[in-house]
């Protein structure tokens, strides 16, 4: 009687693991479990049993029984969930494969650091004008105290279209412009395209200037080195150390080259700096009375500050970028690293 | 300008590294672009005597040389032509290895042992002469090291100088500005006590100024000059600044112009007709050949130099070659002078001759040099020439105008520097460059005279810079502008082209940035017609080159470079987008009308970048440019956009079947359309590129629609689907178009889903199957509603386009 028991648990254990299909349950159940089967036959012979193996027999039956319910009970909830995956299809999914991905284009390098520069302004109160590229020789030069035969022009490789206009060559005729239409208070920054008759590995005929400037009574060179920190510290990081050199504009007067330590270097000298420690990353200056003549503002009452900065090479300062003809080839393994 | 190290500190004791210098120059305003040692490579070249020359057993172009190097002895095998016994030369021992990377070693030259080489000095990196080696003819003794003999240890600083500052465009500039920092006394090598009285009586020759833009003229006679080569050490000083040495004159009045910033010239006296000097406009049809062999035309506003007769230089550009000193020249007629900036700035340009003197004279000279740079040269000439100076010289000054004192505030000055200075301390600092200072009463102002050679301090502006520039930029602290707040001015056309630039690259695409000026040749790889509108373009005066001549009048043809470019390295599956100015020209000279654009290209697999795996290498159609145009225009705000196609109006580089023009309310933005293989090929494309075009100044003009709130739909919609077989010609818009314009009620919404051809579709015709959502804003729609507004729109349809309906 034991033998036999032990048995049918160990043939139904074996049975059970072979199954593989919802279908197949129901059968092994009426085979193991059902009132028919050799089992439900096993426990009506206990009765017959010695009395005195009864209840070992008995306890030793109900074991396996329920040991066999326990375990059908199980195996279809394994089948069950095996039919339900393999019916949505999940069961096939392999998260190593790529998502479905819509991919998003970029802004080219210089839109987006000019947009950063910009960003950085506004969130100082400057509002952003744009003027034309086609300019007049008037704003380019002559409003900025740069008259026809003036050596300045020399700093200029100006791209002409006939004798009153050109390209611009630097978004410094918006100031002329915004500040004859306005009165101070003043502070505007100028972004756009500006135009050098002048190629090679280091220049490209056309580039990007953002033209700054801020009028008011009592403006100082205090108060440009203030202005232009900040933005230093908020384009690089608050380390980037900012110096000024003297330097000339004929449209500003203290004239200033302003450099950052090397952020390639952080000052110790490199290639990128030639071996100085320092970039020049702008120019700026105060505004020069000559100017605040041209449009009617009295010097001796307002002053301000002018600064000029160049996109590309503050993009390639940021990005690591080595050469300026990259930008305009609009390559899109170039394109899509930024 | 360029200097050397060595030649500065003969005029101020700089107690510094080179490096070290050149860092205060560029913090003091003057920039320094090169610290370069100089004459370097020489290590192991010697000064040697040539002892024998004899000639090559086996070539005749080459010689046998038995050279002394202090007590040694060497055989060196020589081609030069001037190698001769006795004579020094530079000996390029083995392990030198030469500035041009030439390695010397001790070799067979066809079978003769040869154990050095004799060195040009081209070969030495001295000069570009390469006529033979060099003659060292001064020298006495061999086996000293070469850069000892000829003190050639030094180094050259360039110095990027501003526009303003043609007072340190010379070595004594340079020296006066260190010597201020340094705290070191400057010390010319002549100075004004030096110089004789000049009155012009008992002269051999007269000076005549008749016009303004010569405020000075100063000339002397100098006789017996023996024209030849210059000296060692005064050419050395030239070559070391990458000048050519000439003569013993040109070279000497080179020199000076580089120590002191005063242009000379040289004038053979002899060549000057009735020994006169007149300083005169050029007269209408005179020609001049100036030095460079040129013949120039000359015109009435240029100032010249000329002779009783004829022009004899450009005054402050160039000489004549009527009056050139050569060879045979005895007697040297000296000019040192001063012209107008403006005279000479236009007249250079005029010419398209720039050069050192019109460097230094469009700049502005310090009208008191003339006569101390002519003492100078005078006296070298005497050194290198052997000249006689004759009595009496001209100094004629009657323009020079003494600087006039200026006011300079001391409350103005800390006004604008955002500082505290002190009357005094404004005084120390600008007394140190000389300029002179004295404290007016009020002990605010200060009356301040600048030297004559700061030609560019004229304004009170002028001081306050060289106040902080003294101070030293960076001593001034860094404060933010006390401004009144103020809402900054938002340029609606900068937000619009910011909204495409996002709404854009939000659908895949890459901005790209082309040149504004162009190929002119692309409007006709285009095919554009001859009365194109487009074909106006607005050209380059100077451009770079012909293919960036002409300022763009479209966009589209940059984009197209960029495919080929693109194409040609691989990458095929493109989404390039454009937003930038076009240029169509003004009336007249007026400015050019500038419109902002927008363009974009699809080329190959239809979303770039996305998993193979799955989107697969479906390629884009037309139907992509549309949605893209959809998608941008409704996140603009816009939704009410009209395509409108029309074979007729198609551009000559559109496939026509695929063109479609855009609207909104009435304005036309632009177009679409697949672009023909014709103008692909142009480009060199050879796949297919669809593009759009949209006038964003157009669209800025449009009305977004408004943002109005609609109450939501409390009842449930249906679902129904109708197929219709048409004839082919019938455009499933307009059957989508009819169903929402039909009146029919309780319409909500009517989308295609299927257009369908073949099976048991007959040939010329196709099914188009829309589904149609109902909705009621007042109940629950049953069957039987639905059923009768969906049987009207059968009718209409069957009716309006004759076709039927298809079981579904």
């Amino acid at each position: 009687m034991e033998e036999e028991l032990l048995r049918l648990q160990k043939e139904a254990c074996r049975d059970l693991a072979a199954l593989q299909d919802l279908k197949d349950l129901e059968p092994f159940r009426v085979q193991y479990l059902g009132r028919k089967s050799e089992f439900t036959g096993l426990m009506r012979k206990l009765g017959q049993v010695a009395a005195e193996e009864r209840p070992r027999l008995g306890k030793l039956a109900n074991d396996i029984k329920v040991d066999l319910e326990e375990r059908f009970a199980t195996r279809k909830t394994e089948l069950e969930e095996a039919a339900r995956l393999e019916a949505s299809g999940i069961s096939t999914v392999d998260l190593t494969l790529p998502g479905r991905t819509f991919p998003i284009g970029r802004l080219h390098p210089v839109t987006q650091v000019m947009e950063e520069i910009c960003a950085i302004f506004e969130g100082m109160g400057f509002g952003v004008a744009e003027g034309p590229d086609v300019e007049t020789d008037f704003y380019n030069f002559e409003a900025l105290n740069i008259p026809k035969h003036h050596p300045a022009r020399d700093m200029h490789d100006t791209f002409y279209i006939n004798e009153s206009l050109l390209l611009r060559t630097h978004t410094s005729p918006m100031q002329a412009r915004i500040m004859e239409n306005r009165q101070p208070p003043l502070r505007m920054i100028a972004p756009g395209k500006v135009y050098r008759c002048d190629s090679d590995i280091t220049h490209t005929p056309m580039f990007h200037q953002v033209e700054g400037f801020l009028v008011d009574r009592k403006v100082s060179f205090a108060d440009l080195r203030g202005v232009l920190g900040v933005f230093i510290a908020r384009m690089f990081d608050e380390r980037t150390a900012m110096r000024a050199r003297p330097s000339f504009f004929p449209f500003t007067e203290p004239s200033a080259e302003i450099d950052i330590a090397c952020v390639i270097c952080r000052g110790k000298g490199c290639r990128v700096c030639k071996q100085t420690g320092w970039l020049e990353i702008l120019g700026a200056g105060m505004i020069d009375p000559e100017v605040f003549k041209q449009v009617g503002y009295d010097p001796e009452e307002y002053s301000g500050f002018a600064f000029g900065l160049g996109v590309e090479r503050i993009a390639m300062l940021k990005y690591g970028i080595n050469d300026i003809r990259l930008y305009y080839e609009n390559d899109l393994r170039f394109l899509s690293q930024f | 300008m360029k200097f050397t190290f060595d030649w500065l500190r003969q005029f101020v004791d700089v107690n510094a590294a080179p490096q070290e210098l050149a860092d205060r120059l560029t913090m003091a305003g003057l920039e320094v672009d090169a610290v370069e040692e100089l004459f370097t490579g020489l290590d192991q070249v010697k000064v040697a005597e040539i002892l024998a020359v004899a000639p090559h057993p086996d070539a005749d172009r080459l010689v046998v040389c038995q050279v002394a190097v202090g007590p040694e002895t060497v055989q060196v095998v020589c081609g030069a032509p001037n190698a001769r016994p006795g004579l020094f030369s530079a000996l390029a021992l083995p392990g030198a290895v030469l500035p041009g990377g030439l390695s010397i070693k001790k070799s067979k030259i066809r079978g003769q042992v040869s154990q050095g080489m004799l060195c040009s000095e081209r070969d030495l990196g001295i000069s570009d002469n390469h006529g033979g080696i060099m003659e060292l003819t001064w020298l006495h003794e061999s086996g000293v090291d070469l850069v000892q003999a000829l003190e050639l240890r030094d180094t050259a600083i360039e110095v990027d100088l501003t526009p303003n500052r043609p007072d340190c465009a010379s070595v004594m500039g340079i020296a006066r500005e260190s010597a201020a920092f340094y705290g070191r006394s400057l010390q010319p090598p002549v100075t004004a006590r030096d110089i004789p009285r000049l009155t012009g009586e008992n002269c051999q020759f007269s000076v005549t100024v008749l016009h303004e833009d010569c405020p000075r003229y100063a000339a002397r006679l100098l006789k017996k000059v023996k024209i030849g080569p210059s000296p060692w050490w005064l050419k050395k000083r030239l070559l070391a600044v990458g000048q050519r040495p000439i003569n013993n004159v040109v070279d000497v009045t080179n020199f000076v112009m580089l120590e002191y910033g005063q242009p000379l010239h040289a004038f053979d006296f002899a060549k000057l007709g009735g020994g006169a000097i007149v300083v005169r406009r050029a007269r209408e049809g005179e020609t001049l050949t100036t030095l460079d062999g040129v013949q120039r035309s000359l015109a009435p506003d240029m100032l010249m130099i000329c002779d009783a007769e004829r022009p004899v230089a450009v005054a402050g550009v160039m000489g004549g070659a009527n009056s050139e000193v050569d060879e045979h020249t005895t007697e040297v007629l000296l000019e040192s002078a001063c012209f107008s900036p403006l005279s000479v700035r236009r007249t250079a340009r005029r010419l398209n001759l720039a050069t050192e003197a019109s460097y230094r004279f469009e700049r502005g000279v310090d009208p008191e040099l003339p006569p101390l740079a002519m003492e100078r040269a005078v006296r070298l000439l005497c050194q290198v020439a052997g000249a006689e100076v004759a009595d009496n010289g001209v100094d004629w000054a009657a323009g020079v105008k003494k600087n006039a004192p200026i006011t300079l505030r001391v409350g103005r000055v800390n006004d604008l520097l955002g500082y505290a200075f002190q009357a005094d301390e404004i005084s120390r600092m600008l007394s140190a460059i000389e300029i002179e200072v004295r404290p007016l009463e009020n002990g605010d102002t200060l009356q301040v005279t600048p030297p004559s050679f700061r030609v560019d301090l004229e304004r009170e502006i002028d001081l306050i810079e060289e106040v902080a520039r003294l101070k030293g930029y960076n001593e001034f602290p860094q404060t933010m502008p006390l401004v009144p707040m103020s809402a900054a001015w938002q340029d609606p056309a900068r937000r619009l082209r910011q909204d495409v630039a996002a709404a854009m690259t939000a659908q895949s695409f890459f901005e790209a940035i082309n040149y504004s000026f162009v190929n002119p040749r692309h409007l006709d790889m285009l095919g554009l017609a001859e009365d194109d509108d487009r074909r106006r373009t607005v050209q380059l005066k100077n451009p770079l080159a012909e293919d960036q001549s002409v300022l763009r009048s479209m966009l589209l043809p940059g984009l197209l470079d960029n495919v080929r470019r693109n194409v040609n390295y691989q990458v095929s599956d493109i989404r390039l987008f454009e937003t930038g100015k076009c240029f169509v020209p003004g009336p007249g000279l007026e400015q050019p009308e500038e419109k902002t654009c927008l363009t974009a290209v699809l080329s190959g697999r239809r979303l770039p970048g996305a998993p193979l795996l799955h989107t697969g290498e479906e390629k884009c159609d037309i139907y992509d440019v549309k949605g893209v145009i959809e998608t941008l225009l409704a996140s603009l705000g816009f939704s009410a956009v009209v395509f409108e196609h029309s074979r007729q109006a198609a551009e000559p580089y559109c496939e026509p079947e695929t063109f479609a023009r855009i609207s909104v309310q009435g304005r036309d933005l632009g177009c679409f359309a697949r672009l023909t293989r014709k103008a692909l090929s142009q480009f060199g494309i050879k796949q297919e590129v669809y593009f759009l075009n949209l006038q964003l100044d157009s669209l800025l003009a449009a009305a977004k629609d408004s943002k109005q709130f609609a109450a939501l739909p409390k009842y449930p919609s249906v679902r129904w689907d109708i197929a219709v077989v048409v004839p082919e010609q019938v455009r499933a818009g307009e059957i989508v178009e009819a169903i929402t314009h039909s009146g029919i009620s309780l319409i909500e919404q009517a989308e295609l889903f299927d257009v369908f051809r073949g099976g048991a579709i007959s040939k010329g015709m196709k099914s188009v199957a829309i589904k149609v959502t109902y909705r009621s804003a007042e109940q629950t729609l049953d069957d039987e509603t639905v059923n009768r507004e969906h049987q009207k729109i059968i009718d209409m349809l069957l009716n309006r386009f004759g076709g039927q309906l298809r079981e579904v």
